[in-house]
């Protein structure tokens, strides 16, 4: 039925697809006030804001994308490339807010650092007033950037490695390189790197958008006077005067302009600059020096170096949590508290429409946004996907202050503002290039051959996506299942303005209490929005483990 | 049960593959299609299956674009326009794509047709005897031999009660031994189920019956 097939799919493109591009279309409409446009060329703060979120935005992007090569090279060259891989998905579920909060009450001047050497190298019996946190100079939000962009990056790479046909291919040219008399360090620059950093180009995008337009993580741990120019256009949207709305819409745009023109900056120098530099470098024909220290075999096993201070910056941030969360009294030095209290955890729960809010926006919304990819995978004709996979991704580059405003229009028109079904909208949008994402690989790495299997056992499509596909696909629909349902409960700009505040999360909860110095309440709602998509993400594993058989007899 | 194809052209927008091609297998009979890449071994016995457009039809064009003009038929019926599903057509790979989250015996069950529980495991056990496979029959389909596995899809195939049979290059990934040994189970079953059969191949040891051999050449004319 060819004819009901295009008709369902061009139904899931309204359905899709329409408020995508609305939203995009309004947020653009609402950022091209040219009132709105001088009044922030001429605010005193807009310079020094934008100034702070290139800074911030470039130099995380680009630690990160360092380390990430770096690991990778170090995975090759050890061979220890799924075990470095084995470590992400903790470090992956670990929402960005939480991870900045719980930085935040490591390396605040009454945070666990200082108490391990207080008083005794320091001699401090009082927490200083030095700004560790919300610094100047944006090291902080750098810092909890790097840490959880660098595991992203990681992610994406090993997207890539983990289909086979790649990872052979390139552990074979690796090993071919290394018999010419390259180094193994040599030969991962040399052979693999250039092949696979244009794979990575992409995420790598999404990586520098997120780093220049982050909300949450900068209202936790960025510079705070002026702060980042995401955090200044969100406060103020969030004014009572709607000229200052239009220049935080204003702020907005001139943010996407910003990720625009870096993008084609990297974009630019990665062809006119690296490339030929890679070439040059890789002409000498230089084979490499073995370093006395790697001629052992020893040495050359194991996981990188790198990830374990990774690693470890990744359970402390998160026993900081934990711990604070049960912390009553703490004085300054003391590494422990002296008393322990459930108290935050009795608010927690006397309040616990927050977390019913959270859990219902994030079921509904990451089912929504499933059902809606697995439609469009299964019935989308190729043109119609390739054509519209970069409408889809938009969510994902524009900045959040300014998505939102977009989402926002849709509400209002609709009337949902306020709402929870406009609400649901908001998460679901945001879900949806998420889940798509992570579920596409899958479906287009399944053998069409079992189609045509399955239908020449007389079966028809039904019964071949319920008996076959979906089953054998299991896995990856819970996973993307998962990421939906943590990209919702991660949700923090779209949930306060979309809801119009009215409904809490346990975002929102943490972020807005991170500013308020109650440690152990914001401690509690921070560790919960790690423990729901954690808990998400394990039940998707249970979910989509594997068929266990009756042992061979 | 006799297999009638006419192909009149399989090409695609760029250029034709194949065309004016037409044979008859009687019931029992394997015909051997041989020929290099590119020649559209594959293409004809996608068309046979239903899995290759048609020219003019509203679906979506096949791996390379491919679309074709001609006609199936079996036993004298048109099945051309019929979908995979109703055609009776069974289909055999060179990876034996035996459902990795079904034991062996679900995956013999998913083909036979609906009936009697009882009757439906009555086939399932005989087709695991007749495949030497007695008692395999809860096991995990990863942990046979490959030439176990090959010998589950071919039971798999049969089960469904085809009216014809197409294998693609189905002994090609079976190390010499096996391959001596499966290609007799394939062919003698086929022999005593009276079922038409084309078999695609590269290997000149593979062919059935030299009697019914047929070379393609590509045609490159654009």
């Amino acid at each position: 039925m060819p004819s009901l097939r295009t008709a369902a799919a061009a139904t899931l493109f309204l359905m899709a697809a329409v408020p995508l591009a609305a939203a995009a279309a309004l947020a653009l409409l609402a950022a091209a006030d040219r009132a709105a446009w001088q009044a922030l060329a001429q605010h005193p703060l807009t310079l020094q804001a934008l100034g702070y979120s290139l800074w911030t935005g470039l130099a995380s992007t680009a630690l990160a994308w360092a380390g990430c090569a770096w690991l990778l090279c170090q995975g090759f060259v050890r061979r220890s490339l799924a075990k470095t891989l084995s470590a992400l998905p903790v470090m992956l579920a670990t929402p960005h807010a939480a991870f900045a909060i719980g930085l935040f009450f490591l390396i605040s001047p009454s945070g666990w650092l200082l108490r391990l050497v207080s008083p005794g190298v320091t001699g401090l019996d009082w927490p200083p007033p030095w700004p560790t946190v919300q610094d100047p100079w944006g090291l902080g939000l750098i810092a909890a950037l790097v840490a959880k962009e660098l595991p992203f990056l990681l992610w994406t790479a090993a997207t890539q490695l983990l289909r086979d046909d790649v990872h052979q291919r390139l552990a074979v040219e690796h090993h071919v390189a290394q018999t010419l008399g390259y180094t193994p360090g040599r030969a991962f620059w040399h052979v693999v790197w250039p092949q696979l950093a244009p794979r990575m180009a992409w995420p790598l995008f999404a990586v520098l958008a997120y780093g220049l337009t982050v909300v949450d993580m900068a209202i936790v741990i960025g510079p705070a006077s002026p702060p980042t120019l995401a955090v200044q256009a969100w406060q103020w949207l969030q004014d009572a005067d709607t000229a200052t709305n239009a220049q935080g819409a204003a702020a907005g745009g001139l943010l996407a302009l910003t990720v625009a023109l870096c993008a084609a900056l990297g974009l630019f120098a990665s062809q006119w600059a690296v490339k030929p530099m890679q070439k040059a470098w890789r002409n000498q024909g230089k084979r490499g020096v073995e370093g006395p220290h790697h001629k052992q075999k020893e040495s050359q096993t194991g996981v990188a170096p790198l990830l374990w201070p990774l690693l470890a910056l990744y359970g402390a941030v998160l026993l900081a949590l934990a711990v604070g969360s049960v912390a009553g009294v703490w004085t300054f030095p003391r590494v422990w508290p002296q008393q322990w209290s459930m108290g935050a955890w009795h608010s927690v729960w006397s309040s616990r429409t927050t977390l019913g809010h959270t859990l219902g926006l994030a079921v509904c919304a990451s089912a929504v946004a499933l059902v809606c990819a697995v439609a469009w995978l299964e019935l989308a004709p190729r043109h119609w996907d390739k054509a519209l996979r970069p409408l889809l991704y938009l969510p994902l580059v524009l900045p959040t202050v300014l998505w939102v405003l977009g989402v926002y229009g849709l509400a209002l028109h609709t009337q949902l503002e306020g709402r929870w079904a406009g609400l649901l909208l908001a998460h679901a949008l945001a879900a949806l290039p998420y889940v798509m994402l992570a579920l596409s690989p899958a479906y287009q790495a399944f053998d069409p051959r079992y189609a045509q299997v399955s239908a020449s056992l007389r079966h028809g499509p039904w019964r071949f996506v319920w008996g076959v596909k979906w089953p054998l696909l299991r896995r990856a629909l819970a996973a993307s299942a998962a990421v939906g349902f943590a990209v919702s409960v991660a949700q923090f700009v779209p949930t306060l303005y979309v809801g119009a505040g009215r409904f809490a999360t346990v975002t929102t909860e943490a972020v807005t209490l991170a500013s308020g110095g109650q440690r152990s309440l914001t401690s509690a709602y921070a560790w919960l929005q790690f423990l729901l998509p954690a808990g998400g993400f394990a039940l998707a594993a249970w979910v989509g483990r594997p068929r266990r058989f009756r042992v061979a007899p | 049960m006799t297999l009638t194809v006419r192909i009149d052209e399989i090409s695609s927008e760029r250029a034709v593959v194949q065309r004016s091609l037409a044979f008859a297998v009687a019931p029992g009979d394997v015909l051997t299609l041989m020929g290099p890449s590119g020649s559209g071994k594959s293409s004809v016995l996608a068309a046979i299956a239903g899995t290759l457009a048609r020219k003019g039809q509203a679906t979506e064009d096949g791996p390379q674009g491919l679309r074709f003009t001609g006609a199936i038929h079996l036993d004298g019926s048109d099945i051309t326009p019929l979908p995979t599903a109703q055609r009776g057509v069974g289909l055999l790979f060179q990876d034996d794509l035996l459902f990795a989250h079904m034991t062996v015996a679900e995956n013999l069950l998913f083909a036979v047709p609906p009936g009697p529980r009882k009757d439906r495991q009555c086939q399932v056990d005989a087709a695991l005897a007749e495949a030497g496979l007695a008692g395999f029959g809860a096991r995990d389909p990863a942990t046979l031999s490959g030439g176990q596995r090959a010998r589950v899809a071919m039971m798999r195939a049969l089960l469904a009660q085809p009216r014809a049979l197409l294998l693609d290059e189905p002994f090609s990934r079976l190390d010499a031994g096996l391959r001596t040994q499966f290609r007799s189970f394939v062919f003698d079953h086929l022999r005593a189920r009276r079922i038409p059969a084309v078999l695609v191949t590269h290997d000149a040891a593979d062919i059935a019956d030299p009697a019914h051999v047929m070379h393609l050449e590509s045609a490159h004319a654009g």
